[in-house]
Formats: C-alpha cells, structure tokens, sequence
C-alpha cells in the first residue's frame, strides 16, 4: 500500500516536471563571440538555454554567477538549463576563449 | 598563451594535489610509490578516451551524456577517497606522536595496505580523467588554427609545470611532518575534497535540469570571488563555491557527514581503549 502511494507521488511529480513549461533561449557562439551577448530571461523562472557552437573549435560555456560549466564541442550544441534567478545581471565566458567570448544573461521581472 | 597557462593549471591544481598528498601517505606508511605509474597511465589513457568520444557522450542520453559522466566519476572519486579517509581514521588516534614513517604489516591491517594502494590508483586516474579530457579538448581546438598551437602547447607546458612544482613543494613540506600530524591533514583534506567533489555532482544534475533548486542560499563572492587566485585555490581544496544553492549543500554535507562520525567513531573507540 506504501509503495503504491509512494509510487503515485512520484508519477505525479515526474509528470508535473514534463508538463512544466519551460521557456527556451538560444546563444550562438561564432567567431570566438557569443550572440546575443546580452540575453534577457524572465526572472525567478527555470529557463532552458540551448547553445549552439557554430565554430570549427570547441568552447566551455562557464559562469561563476550562474555555477554553470559545459564543454561545446565544435559544430555542436548543448542544452544547459539556468535558474530560478533573482532579478539582476549573470556574466558568462568561454573558457576556451575569455579574451572575446564574454557574455550577460539579464533576468528582469 | 596566458590564456593556455591559466586554463591548465586550474585543470591541474586539484589533480596535483591529490597526487601528492597520496604519495605523501605512501610514504609515510612505507608505501613504494610505483603505484603512480599505473594511475598515470589509467588517467591519461581514460582523459584521452573521453575527448575522443565527447561528441558521442555530450549527445548521449538526450544531450545529457556529459554530466552524467562527469557525475559518475565525481561518483567514484569519492568512493575511493572515502575507502582511503575510512582506513586512515582508523589510525588517526593510534599512531604514535613524532613517528615519520609507519609500516602496514600483519593481519587486517596488510589488506588495508592494498586497499589504499588500489584507491589511490582509481583516484588519480580518476581525478586526472575529467581534468585531462578537457586539456585534450582544449589542445584539439588548436589543430583547426595551426599558427595559435605552438603557444597554446607553450602556454599547456607552463601551465603543467607550475601544477607540478607546486605539487613537488608541498610534497617536501608534508614529507618531514610527523606521520599522525600528516594523516590529520590529509583527513581534512580528504573530508573537504569530498564534498566538493559531491557537490559538483549536485551541480552536474542542476545543469540538465534533473534537479531543480531555488536561488544560492548565500553569497561570498563579494568576501573570496570564484576567480581570483585564492578562489581558485579554496575551489581546488575543498571545493569553494561562492553561490551555491540549497541542493548543493545538501550534497556537500551528504559526503562530509559520514566522513566525521567515522573519525567520532574512531575517536571515541580510542578512548575506550585508553579506559
């Protein structure tokens, strides 16, 4: 009886985590340069960032702001997701190329 | 080139470390230390075989491949380093004062002596896995822009070479410590590393969204920032993180916890012995 409960709770919280709209963003990274460099996201919201190297090389999205860390290799994308964020402004960088792969993700209300 | 250099270290300071704490115990329990060679070789065998497949891995599993495997040998990590604090703990109150080097012979204790070896092996093969990979990433970048690869190799060699002296420093100021003072730090270190390193598997499992957290619970980026030099050292040595959310530390406290009721464990049989 226990684990059918526990069984159901845990259904409805996989199925809630499924439903959930979570809203998507893109960055591009193409030339060693992120676009956008300033990306706006909704505040206090989970977001989905998906990140596309359109470069030959590889990069690593990091932020220390975020606690985010992710290798793209060259040509391919990766999805990282962000958030909750309070209101405010969240650099990144790429790892591979900090000189000019800088970028901001602004969460507004 | 500074670029190279920077990157390099940071992926080698915590791997250098490590190195050299355990070759620091081998010796001091009379450890040969021939036991590096394999894990060197395991290390940088698997770092190679994780860039050469991170295209099929960072796609794996819906795209999720790259922190699942970051996780599982954050995983076995800790598993090997938890195996090493649990035998040291159990000499941390039995070792006499002002010993420098004890042998591990007779009984339990010579399989604890294989044990420890065969840990540290998976450790730093383990450890140098991740980090390396990310070097060979890095480096293979480099073939697609051929005149910026002779300085980024300069920039790697520096960068490797100021890891491993600092790691040879440290080695020569731990060697002449007593063994009991030494097997205290290297169980804090060990206690420390350990929750970094779960907490890192909080945040690979925040980072594909299979765990969800609110904001950090607190902020220190204003009093040590993540990248300065001492951040990056604290991050090295226990796994610093200036925002880090709620799951975070429960994962933190998760690795660190049993860590301390072994050594409380081991304190208190001491004691009783004593009595």
């Amino acid at each position: 009886m226990k684990i059918r409960v526990l069984l159901i709770i845990l259904a409805s919280l996989i199925s809630s985590v499924s439903i959930a709209e979570v809203p998507e963003f893109t960055i591009e990274i193409r030339d060693h340069l992120f676009f956008p460099s300033t990306l706006v996201v909704p505040a206090n919201t989970k977001v989905k960032l998906i990140v596309v190297n359109k470069d030959p090389t590889p990069e690593e999205f990091e932020s220390y702001e975020l606690n985010r860390e992710k290798v793209i290799m060259g040509g391919a994308k990766a999805v990282i997701f962000i958030g909750p964020l309070k209101p405010g402004d969240y650099p990144f960088f790429g790892e591979f190329n900090p000189k000019t792969a800088q970028g901001v993700i602004r969460a507004q209300q | 080139m500074v670029d190279a250099i920077l990157l390099i270290l940071r992926e080698v300071l915590e791997a250098s470390l490590v190195i050299t704490m355990l070759m620091v115990m081998s010796r001091k329990f009379s450890i040969a230390l021939n036991w590096i060679i394999p894990a060197l070789i395991f290390g940088v065998f698997s770092s190679w075989l994780l860039a050469h497949f991170a295209y099929d891995i960072a796609d794996a599993l819906e795209g999720t491949g790259q922190e699942w495997t970051n996780a599982l040998l954050y995983l076995w990590v800790i598993i090997a380093f938890m195996l090493i604090a649990a035998i040291i703990a159990s000499l941390l109150f039995r070792v006499p004062d002002r010993v420098k080097h004890i042998t591990l012979n007779g009984g339990s204790i010579k399989s604890h002596r294989n044990l420890l070896v065969l840990s540290s092996i998976f450790a730093v093969g383990l450890s140098l896995a991740r980090e390396v990979a990310e070097i060979w990433v890095y480096l293979g970048g480099f073939l697609h822009q051929p005149d910026l690869l002779q300085p980024a190799l300069t920039g790697g060699v520096i960068g490797l070479g100021i890891g491993m002296s600092l790691g040879v420093i440290i080695y020569y100021i731990l060697v002449f410590s007593s063994v009991r003072g030494f097997l205290r730090i290297l169980f804090i270190f060990l206690t420390f590393l350990c929750g970094g390193l779960s907490m890192q598997i909080a945040k690979q499992l925040l980072q594909i969204g299979f765990l969800d957290s609110a904001g950090p619970l607190w902020d220190t980026s204003n009093i040590v920032n993540e990248h300065s030099w001492l951040g990056e050292l604290l991050y090295a040595l226990i796994g610093y993180d200036s925002t880090p959310s709620a799951v975070q530390v429960i994962f933190y406290c998760s690795a660190v916890i049993p860590l301390l009721l072994i050594v409380l464990w081991n304190w208190h049989s001491g004691n009783r012995r004593h009595v």
